[in-house]
Order: C-alpha cells, then structure tokens, then sequence
C-alpha cells in the first residue's frame, strides 16, 4: 500500500465538547494513532467557539452543523443528527476519492452514520461500545430503552469488529448482542499520566484552601451525577465517614441528580461538607485530582472507570466499587481498595481506612501509579487498535467488496 | 475486477414509502404506475420501498425490479426514529443496485419526504442527484402545528428541496405553497399532473435534465 492507513471516527462528543468519557477517549485515540502513522478524520458535533475544520495533534476535526431545532426527545435529536452527520462525512469522504479505509463509530449515538458510510462507500465498519442501555439503565423498561437497545444491536451486527475496553465489558456485550466471541476485540484504555507529573506541587497549597480546611482531608468524587455512578451512595457514605474523621467531599460534575443530591446534603446538615462543583476544566480537574487525599468511584454499572485511571496517575489513592471494568483495574490492597457496590457502608470503611492510615495511603498510591505507567498507555492502546484495523482491512481484502 | 455490460437504457432508482401491496394513500398506485410506464418507454426501473416483512428483490412481470427493506430496529417511539433507521436500509438497497449495475445509476426519484435522508447522502457520496417528487408538505398535513414532532419533518422537507435537482410537484397550487415554504426557486419546480396525458412525458424530460452527464464508469 503506498498511501497511508487512513481511519474516519465519527463521534457525538469530541473536545471541547465533553458530555462523558467518550470524548476524552476519542481525543487520546485519535492523537495517538497520528503519532503511530496513521491518517485520522473525526466528524464530530459542533460546539460553540470551535472551529468547523481544524488539525489538532496531527487529527483531522471535521465538526457538523448538528441539529438545532428543538426535539421531541434525547434520542430523536440522535437520530436526526446523525443525518447531518452522515451527509457531512459524506461529502468529505467523496471529496477524498474515497480513501478512507475504515469507519469508526464510538456506541450507538453514531450509529446511522457509520453504518450508512458503510454501505455507500462499502468500507469495513468498527464499533466500540463504550457502554450499553441495558448496563445504564439496568435492565431494558420502556419502549425508549428498548429502541436504543435494539440500535446498539444493530450496530454490532454490521460491525466487523466490536471493541471493549474491558473484560468485563466484552462478557457483558457479548451477553446483551448475542455476539460471536471471535468478533469481539479488548482493547484497554489508556491515561496520560504526563498531564500529572506537570503539575508543582507549590502551586497546589494556594488552591487546596480554595476547598478545604487544613485540617480536613479531601474526598473527591468525579463523574456525570446519574444513578448508575452511584453518586447517591457517595452522598450517603458523608456521614459515616465524619463519624471518624473530618474530611470534605468534593463532588465534580453534573446530571439530572445534583439538586436532588444537594438538597438531600443540605436536610442532613451536611451542606458545609459537601461542594457541588458542577463540571470543571481540565486544569481545575486534575488539581483536584493532585490535591484529593482519596478518589472514589462508586459506581453501579462500570464499563471501563478512566476517572479510577486518572487518580491513580495523579497519584491519589482510590477506592472503587469491585464491579465492572473497576474490577479489573484495581488490586484490592495493593493498588486501591474495593468495597461491596451500592452499600454506603462499605464504602465510608473504604474511604476512612485510607484517610485514617497515611502509611497504607502511601502504599496504595505508589502501587497504582507504577500499574498505571506500565499497563494503561495510550501509545499502546493506539498500536493493539492499529492492529484490529490491519486484520479488518486485510480480511476485507478478501472478501466481494474489495 | 468484474466487468458489466454497458447499459444504454436509462436507469432510475425510485423511492418511496408506500407501494403495492402495500397502500397506504394515494401514492402507492401512483408510483407503481409510473414505474411500469418507465419500463415501457425503456428506462430501466428499480423501486426500492418499505415492507414488515416481504423483504428481499422481486423481479415484477412488468419489468420493475423492486427492492423491499423493513426496519432493523424493531422498536420505535414515533415515526421521525422509525423513519431515519428504516432510510438506512433503504441506502443499503440502493447502495447495492449502484454497485451491482457497475455505477450506472443515472438519477433518483424520492417520492415525499420519508426517504429524502438516503437520498442526499447517496448524492453526497456517489454524485447521484436526484429529484423530489412532492406528494404533500407537514405544513398542510398537520394543520398549522408547529411541534418538534412537525419541524424535524419540515427540516428534511426542506434539506430535500435544499438537495434536490429538480422538484416535480402535482399542481400549480402545490407549486405555489412550495415557493410560499421553502422559498424554492420556480424554475426548480416542475408541475406533473397525475391526470395528464402527457406526463410520463414530462417526467422522462426532468430525468433527462437532472441525469445530464452523471454517469459514472
């Protein structure tokens, strides 16, 4: 082949648009694939202040007119994107003579999209599925859930391969599709551990009285407010936790829970304890991260937990629900603790065991920044990924469309 | 690499949501009929449609090869997301005619606005352009609502005529509402009565004006 491995991602969010971990994923991917050799187009949502078009670490950004008017729902609005989308990625493909060599869809919210560039271009299609309805929404209920449901099937079955970034995840996929095993690729997550390592400790005394008293520790919780996080049983672990130490819970992000969950804060007389943040930059997120004296990810349904990665490259000591993709991340006693999911006490032992314990605290931390540099580096995730392209492409080139 | 013989015929690949035996309205006849009258005045004709489930190609005594998808997705919530994924089996139909007939497709007919999105993303991908073909508008169908529901119809009404190469529509006043709506410019708009005597010939003089050099070999 004399011309590049060239890859077309088409995703719902991409930075500065960031909804959930999608668009850190597709971000970190993308540049590391540029820096392994190969050609990457992303049609993505517009945002407001960001360019139509712009190269960013050696990625291509196409970002659509997505649409505007108001919608009956969330997923229609899907829907009815995708159709600009598609149009979009479209006409950029034909205006390339057609050299795209794969499509890369990330979970069902461009699903219209890649599939039609698929079959109009006839191009292999690969889907990773960063989560499922049925996981979120534990258990498919409505008509709704059972659409997206029914989408995400359909996704993985004109895919030609399914990436996960877990084992856990690939069981769960393979359990909800009905899926062959041999199309189902597990490609870890990676982090970038640099962004970290930048940050001076100086700087972090001045900013750490922003949040907190000396005297208490910070407990941080990062992630969309939604139920399947489990940011309720954070809320609930507080005072639990206070009973043995002081501490102050840092809660960043959003999501239809917040006022809920403030308000349930404020009835407990807990509202001096507890900071609702809303969502934050990226500078102000990973001091948080550097200054939190335990991170935790409480979650119920967990594909992956990157907010788990994160931590641990910032070398803060992390306690996780033993569940889904967190399972497999942390050790327990050696690179974090875990505790029973949906049980606030479990998880107020868990967060007061490391803030009671700085020796412990230290061991734990130490543990899971070396596990983060040797197992979760983009660069490595970019090469197993540049890998499935080549088996794609070299299988398709022996099948009736090459 | 394969070869196929070089057709000289015309060929059209109509579209539309409704057609025998499925009947919804007036269209399905209506499109049936045209579609057999193409064949004999040697345009060769493929119909790509909607059925639940007499899914597949069928090859009709009169010479129209049709096309039947039904919807991948089984559960919907309203027409907008049943109708968006049902249009990407209907691109895959067409996809396929386009690759099999060696990309001698000349021009499309999209009949209303249910599979316009297909449409203009076969256009913007392989250049095939296409022709309108108005049945109604949202604007008259539901009555002065304005709705989300009403407006997402109205946008893919207008990214059609937006798209289109031609708009064929039924009557002078629908050509009238058109302009009115979606500020089409008039010498984009063709008037094709269904009661006409002459227009199987004015519909062959707008496929020969939008397929002007879009062959693709």
């Amino acid at each position: 082949m004399t011309r590049e491995l060239s890859v077309m991602m088409l995703t719902w969010e991409f930075p500065p648009r960031i909804i959930g971990g999608i668009s850190p994923h597709v971000y970190n991917l993308s540049k590391s694939l540029a820096k392994n050799g190969v050609k990457v187009y992303v049609v993505t949502c517009d945002f407001p202040g960001a360019p139509q078009h712009e190269t960013i670490d050696g990625v291509e950004v196409l970002r659509i007119d997505s649409y505007k008017n108001p919608s009956p729902d969330f997923a229609t609005w899907v829907y009815l994107m995708n159709l600009n989308m598609q149009k979009e990625a479209a006409a950029l493909v034909n205006s390339l003579g057609g050299e795209i060599d794969v499509f890369h869809v990330h979970d069902w919210l461009a699903a219209n999209a890649g599939i039609g560039l698929k079959h109009v271009f006839r191009k292999p299609l690969l889907a990773t599925i960063h989560s499922t309805e049925i996981g979120r929404r534990n258990g498919i209920h409505i008509d709704y859930e059972r659409m997206i449901h029914e989408t995400e099937a359909w996704l993985t079955y004109e895919a030609w391969r399914v990436v996960c970034c877990s084992d856990y995840m690939v069981s769960h996929v393979q359990w909800a599709f009905g899926l062959p095993k041999d199309k189902l690729v597990m490609i870890p997550n990676g982090v970038d551990a640099e962004v970290y390592s930048k940050i001076k400790r100086e700087n972090l005394g001045e900013f750490r009285s922003k949040f907190a008293l000396p005297e208490e520790k910070i407990v941080l919780f990062v992630g969309r407010l939604v139920y399947e996080k489990g940011v309720h049983v954070f809320v609930n672990a507080v005072p639990k936790v206070l009973e043995k130490t002081n501490a102050k819970f840092i809660i960043v992000g959003n999501g239809y829970m917040k006022e809920q969950l403030s308000s349930l804060v404020e009835n407990i007389g807990l509202a001096h304890k507890v900071i609702f943040t809303g969502f934050v930059d990226d500078e102000k997120l990973r001091m948080l991260q550097k200054c939190a004296d335990v991170s935790v990810v409480p979650s119920l349904f967990e594909p992956f937990g990157i907010v788990a990665l994160e931590a641990m490259a910032a070398k803060s000591p992390v306690v996780v629900s033993d569940t889904g993709g967190l399972s497999e991340i942390v050790e327990h006693d050696v690179t974090g603790v875990k505790v029973y999911p949906n049980n606030p006490e479990s998880l107020a032992w868990g967060i007061a065991k490391i803030l009671l314990d700085e020796g412990y605290a230290n061991w734990l931390k130490t543990n899971a920044h070396k596990k983060v540099e040797e197992k979760y580096d983009w660069d490595k995730t970019a090469q197993q990924t540049k890998g499935v392209y080549k088996t794609v492409m070299d299988e398709y080139s022996k099948s009736v469309w090459a | 690499m394969c070869t196929f013989h070089v057709v000289n015929a015309m060929q059209v690949v109509i579209l539309s949501w409704e057609y025998p035996p499925r009947v919804v309205g007036q269209l399905a006849d209506y499109v049936k009929e045209i579609a057999v009258q193409l064949v004999k005045n040697g345009v060769e004709t493929y119909v790509v449609t909607y059925h639940d489930y007499l899914t597949g190609q069928l090859d009709e005594p009169e010479g129209v090869k049709t096309f039947r998808v039904t919807n991948p997705v089984r559960t919907h919530i309203g027409v907008i997301t049943w109708v968006l994924i049902l249009n990407q089996e209907v691109e895959r139909a067409t996809a396929n005619i386009y690759y099999n007939t060696g990309k001698q497709i000349d021009l499309i007919d999209a009949h209303d606005w249910h599979f316009i999105p297909a449409a203009v993303t076969l256009k913007k991908a392989l250049d095939i352009p296409f022709v309108y073909s108005v049945e109604s508008l949202e604007e008259h169908r539901s009555h002065g609502a304005n709705l989300p529901f009403n407006m997402a119809i109205k946008s893919i009404e207008w990214l059609g005529m937006y798209e289109a190469k031609q708009l064929i529509v039924k009557s002078e006043w629908m050509q009238d509402e058109v302009v009115k709506l979606h500020k089409v410019p008039l010498d984009k708009i063709k008037v094709v009565s269904p009661k006409s005597n002459a227009k199987l010939k004015s519909i062959l003089e707008t496929y020969k004006s939008v397929a002007g050099g879009a062959r693709h070999n």
